[in-house]
């Protein structure tokens, strides 16, 4: 009863003629849109829509860049890239803003959510020439750093992809950066769960030790990444532990060591002028020596037990594992060289 | 459109709060996972720092991000963060200016997370966001690190007073105020400094020494502020405290609500809570009030002070600080004159050339030449200005408002030195209650009364009043000379105290009915008696003989003030037989006040009751009505200085107020009322605006005609038997608590 004479009621409603009142405002039509509204932003649902023919290159390659790194919709970052990955491998290679710009703008991608957007990334990297990337690598590491412990193991993987080719464009540079060798190891290793710090962090005193847990749920495909991640250390160690060929002799460079102006940038990086103090972590090694007797210091025991636990666990992650023990022996041996070489030379110091 | 579906890795992204909350609860299993971000923050940390003035926004919002988690976290792993205090500092002090608002505030925000998981103590807190406070140009960042600091002295306070680090800050702020005397840096100084007095945090003499020296700046501002706290800093200290215990609970309201309302823990717990704030708030009553000094008090060297204060802002014709500032600075160096009695004699002929009717808040100038007078300025000093005043104020020419303040000022003046006055002059200035404005009669009428007391002489007989006549022949009323002090003997009131007591100890005999229990039983009930909690005090036993240990020593001071008593009055007295006897009373007296002053020791609460009794005894003191502005004029504490409103008061009266005035006045503490509404529609709405709910009563009245009638035709419908049943039942159920149970 109740409700059907509501019903009734409503339907009559709309044909009822409303009554104007004094003093009143007038009431708003059914149709009536609220314009008093103001907005901060404005969202455009497309965001090109000007014709391409005969624009200007510059602009266009500026407007690419702009949306790989401001564009909301993953799509739109990833054709973005696609367009300046082609851009950067025409001949002559077409780069308006400099490598520079282009990867300080672009670095944050790195750690992108969206997988395609990263792969592309990727692509354009492998098309940048290896002289121009040389001067950023400390500036490409961190971001690399950052990528590597990152929360998603997706990200983890492919930042490591990034590092592989760090190491295959500039292998030097990257062991030698600043921070480059103990904190790329430092992440290496917390990446493998072979990190000694933070177990005595911890002050286990229990029976059991979790060192793995939760986020790395053990797969198949884990397994696969964790290999990837061996086999990537691996490399970097190599890159580090290479020996070094000595420069033939040429007499032109020599005198120009010594009295031209250098021309590479920022010659004098070692001694760090300017910058702000660093720890033994952030500090630079430029030379194999170095590296060397800070890696057997600090981490072969626990990288040596870390590859002694996965060599056991066999599979692909067994097979990576080798890989890396054979480089740390060669190291080893080399290593042990470079110890003795230093007698030598005492001894005929000694003699002269 | 459809929704789209989000990938399980985006969500992995934002996730860092899941991990933030798995982390805290298991932090050893988690530790690897946080090494991982700790090791990603340092990455994010390096990039940030080698380009902080161009970073992105996606790397300001990881970082943002990481920064959150680590502070979060950082107590769990205290090895591992032992340098992040460090990173953040460094990050605030370099990069303040550049960094992106969200990030900064971020940081500040960490910072004081790791205050309060203790991983940092308030030294090095308030170390770091002092300096930044102070050199900061955002705005929204000085406020936040100003709440920041505040809340940190505040909490590191609250359990005792942290001394070492009050005093840290308050070194810091006295050098920021002196440092740099030009600059507007010592405003921060005033802020801090007065919102911990406002809240009782600091209440010693350090704080008072900063705004001292803050008084004694250049910069306007921070002078203002300065002298603002001292004119207004202990009320402003006490309002606080009304406030705060402003909140009552009715504690029967609450039990009784417990009784009625279902019991569910929720109400439980906030019966509880209730009660615990009601006993918290009874410890704070009977807790000894705590003695907090003025700060007008507080300040060392006042002399010197008003002497600076007064030579460098308003006698160096070089300061261009507006009026308003100036008369405030005026209103200080004059409170301290005449809180203090200070002597500066260059303050008064200063007065002179602003005492014309034309001069802008002529009225605060003339309250200030009140507030600056006390019984130790020179007459000579003051009585030009007074003359200046009755010339340029008091005529007949004059307007009525411009006469009355004029002869009011003069009566302030006067009420604090009555030999600033020439005969002729108050003759002249008393002949105005003839005059016709109310206003004008009123204040000369009180300009009249007030020398009736103190100094009748120089009225004319006719003017003098019965009172004073009588008083002037038997001796009563007297003069005092220049630098003559009016020497209390022992306590002022004493006796009115014992007598109170006595009267207290016989009603409660009275009550009881009995005595013959003995004087042990009087015993016990002595702490009581006196009515006023000195069970709180330890001292409290009227019995010389107890043996509670306390020996009851004897004041000198009491010894020597009875003899000094004596020969004063000796002196002032002629009738050679009067002396014995007024010798004698006065030795009886003295006896007296040994009696109470030497066997017991008066406790604050002894003390407060005295000033009561003072002041009813002075109240009762006076013949006839007393005026309410008479009472409040008893009332009004010496502290309280002389503003502009005393000095315009009488010009009001007689005034008739406009129709505007007289609605806003009724109006005034009375429930708005926007539209014409009955007071039930009005209660109603204010209900529903508290949130409650409406009555069975309204509920029945409103439920649907259809859903009643039912049961109204099944009644009609009732046999007789039934029709008993119910009723038998009803009654037995209102018996039983007025609840229905199961199945009746």
């Amino acid at each position: 009863m109740g409700s059907s004479n509501k019903k009734k009621k409503e339907k009559k409603k709309d044909f009822n003629k409303a009554k104007l009142k004094v003093g009143k405002a007038k009431a708003k039509a059914a149709n009536f849109t609220d314009t008093s509204f103001k907005s901060k932003s404005i969202v455009v649902n497309q965001h090109t829509l000007a014709a391409l023919d005969g624009v200007d290159l510059v602009g266009l390659f500026k407007q690419h860049l702009n949306q790989a790194i401001n564009s909301k919709s993953d799509k739109l970052r990833q054709e973005a890239l696609v367009q300046l990955t082609k851009d950067l491998s025409s001949k002559p290679i077409f780069n308006p803003v400099g490598v520079p710009n282009l990867l300080t703008k672009l670095l944050p991608l790195i750690t992108d959510s969206v997988a395609n957007v990263r792969t592309n990334f990727l692509k354009l990297l492998r098309a940048l020439p290896p002289s121009d990337v040389a001067p950023h690598v400390e500036k490409i590491l961190m971001y690399i750093r950052g990528g590597m412990t990152h929360l998603s193991t997706e990200i983890r993987s492919d930042t490591l992809s990034v590092l592989d080719w760090l190491i295959e464009v500039c292998p030097d540079e990257t062991v030698s950066c600043p921070g480059g060798w103990l904190k790329t190891m430092n992440s290496f290793s917390s990446m493998l769960g072979w990190n000694p710090s933070v177990a005595s962090t911890l002050s286990v005193k229990g029976w059991t030790s979790a060192t793995k847990t939760s986020l790395n749920k053990v797969s198949k495909k884990n397994g696969e990444a964790q290999a990837k991640q061996i086999t990537i250390f691996a490399k970097f160690l190599e890159a580090g532990f290479r020996p070094e060929t000595p420069l033939p002799y040429d007499e032109q460079r020599y005198w120009d060591s010594i009295y031209r102006m250098p021309t590479t940038p920022n010659p004098f990086a070692y001694m760090n002028l300017w910058g702000a103090q660093r720890d033994e972590d952030g500090e630079m090694y430029p030379d194999r020596i170095s590296r060397q007797q800070v890696f057997e210091r600090k981490w072969r025991a626990a990288i040596k037990t870390g590859v002694m636990g996965a060599k056991q666990e066999g599979g692909v992650i067994g097979r990576a594992a080798s890989v890396l023990d054979k480089v740390l022996r060669t190291a080893e041996e080399g290593g042990k060289k470079v110890v003795e070489e230093p007698k030598i030379e005492e001894v005929e110091e000694v003699e002269a | 459109m459809p929704k789209r579906k989000v990938a399980a890795l985006e969500k992995v992204d934002a996730d860092l709060v899941s991990l933030q909350y798995k982390i805290r609860r298991d932090p050893k299993s988690y530790a690897q996972e946080f090494y991982d971000q700790w090791l990603a923050y340092d990455a994010q940390r390096q990039i940030f720092i080698s380009s902080p003035s161009s970073a992105s926004s996606e790397d300001n919002k990881k970082f943002h991000d990481l920064v959150d988690l680590v502070a979060h976290v950082a107590d769990l792993y205290p090895d591992v963060t032992a340098p992040y205090f460090d990173h953040l500092k460094e990050l605030l002090t370099q990069h303040h200016a550049v960094l992106n608002p969200d990030l900064r505030e971020k940081v500040v925000g960490s910072l004081s997370l790791l205050r309060r998981k203790d991983v940092i103590d308030s030294t090095s807190l308030l170390t770091t966001l002092f300096p930044i406070l102070i050199s900061t140009p955002s705005k929204s960042l000085r406020s936040l690190l100003y709440t920041k600091i505040v809340s940190d002295l505040r909490e590191s306070n609250s359990k005792a007073t942290n001394h070492k680090l009050n005093r840290t800050i308050q070194t810091v702020l006295h050098n920021l105020v002196t440092s740099d005397r030009t600059s507007t840096k010592g405003m921060w100084a005033c802020r801090i400094t007065r919102e911990l007095w406002r809240r009782q945090i600091w209440t010693d003499a350090r704080p008072c020494d900063v705004m001292k020296e803050a008084c004694l700046s250049d910069n306007e501002k921070v002078v203002v502020g300065g002298v603002r706290f001292f004119l207004g800093g202990d009320k402003e200290r006490e309002e606080m405290e009304d406030d705060s215990s402003d909140e009552e609970i009715d504690i029967k309201k609450v039990k009784h609500q417990g009784t009625i309302n279902k019991k569910t823990k929720k109400r439980q717990k906030a019966m509880e809570k209730a009660m615990e704030k009601i006993k918290k708030q009874e410890r704070k009553k009977h807790a000894p009030h705590p003695l907090n000094f003025s700060a007008l008090h507080l300040i060392h060297d006042p002399q010197g002070f008003a002497e600076q204060l007064f030579q460098k802002h308003l006698q160096n014709t070089k300061c261009k600080f507006s009026l308003d500032n100036k008369l405030l600075v005026l209103q200080l160096v004059t409170r301290l004159v005449g809180l203090h009695k200070l002597t500066i004699i260059s303050l008064y002929p200063w007065f002179t050339k602003y005492l014309t009717p034309k001069q802008p808040s002529v009225t605060s100038f003339l309250a200030s030449l009140a507030q600056a007078t006390h019984n130790h300025v020179p007459p000579d000093a003051i009585e030009p200005l007074v003359v200046k005043i009755a010339n340029e104020f008091v005529s007949e020419a004059s307007a009525a408002e411009v006469a009355s303040a004029g002869i009011n000022s003069i009566r302030e003046v006067a009420l604090r030195q009555p030999l600033c006055m020439s005969e002729t002059l108050l003759q002249d200035l008393v002949m105005y209650q003839k005059s016709k404005d109310k206003g004008v009669v009123m204040a000369a009428k009180g300009l009249q009364s007030l020398y009736r007391e103190v100094y009748p002489e120089l009225l004319q007989k006719k003017f003098r009043g019965k009172e004073a006549t009588m008083g002037l022949k038997s001796g009563e009323v007297k003069r005092l000379k220049f630098g003559e002090e009016q020497v209390e003997s022992g306590i002022e009131g004493i006796e009115l105290l014992e007598k109170y007591k006595e009267e207290q100890r016989l009603k409660k005999l009275a009550e009881k009915g009995e005595d013959a229990d003995g004087d042990a039983k009087m015993k016990d009930d002595d702490d009581d008696e006196d009515g006023f909690n000195s069970d709180e005090w330890e001292v409290a036993s009227n019995d010389s003989d107890s043996s509670t240990g306390w020996i009851n020593v004897e004041h000198s001071e009491d010894e020597d003030e009875g003899p000094a008593a004596k020969k004063q009055r000796r002196d002032s007295s002629t009738a050679p037989d009067l002396i014995s006897d007024e010798a004698m009373a006065a030795a009886a007296e003295a006896n007296r006040i040994s009696k109470l002053a030497m066997t017991t020791i008066l406790t604050p609460a002894d003390l407060a009751k005295l000033a009561e009794l003072r002041r009813e005894a002075q109240l009762d003191k006076m013949t006839g009505t007393v005026s309410k502005r008479r009472q409040e004029l008893i009332a009004k504490h010496i502290e309280d200085g002389v503003t502009a409103d005393d000095i315009e008061l009488p010009a009001q009266i007689g005034k008739k107020s406009t129709k505007e005035e007289r609605v806003a006045m009724a109006k005034d503490g009375k429930p708005a009322r926007e539209e014409h509404k009955s007071t039930q529609a009005i209660r109603k709405s204010k209900k529903e605006a508290e949130g409650k709910s409406s009555t069975n009563k309204e509920k029945a009245r409103k439920k649907n005609f259809l859903m009643t009638v039912g049961k109204a035709r099944a009644k009609h419908k009732r046999s007789l038997v039934d029709t008993k049943k119910r009723l038998t039942a009803h009654i037995a159920r209102s018996k039983s608590g007025g609840r229905r149970r199961n199945g009746m």
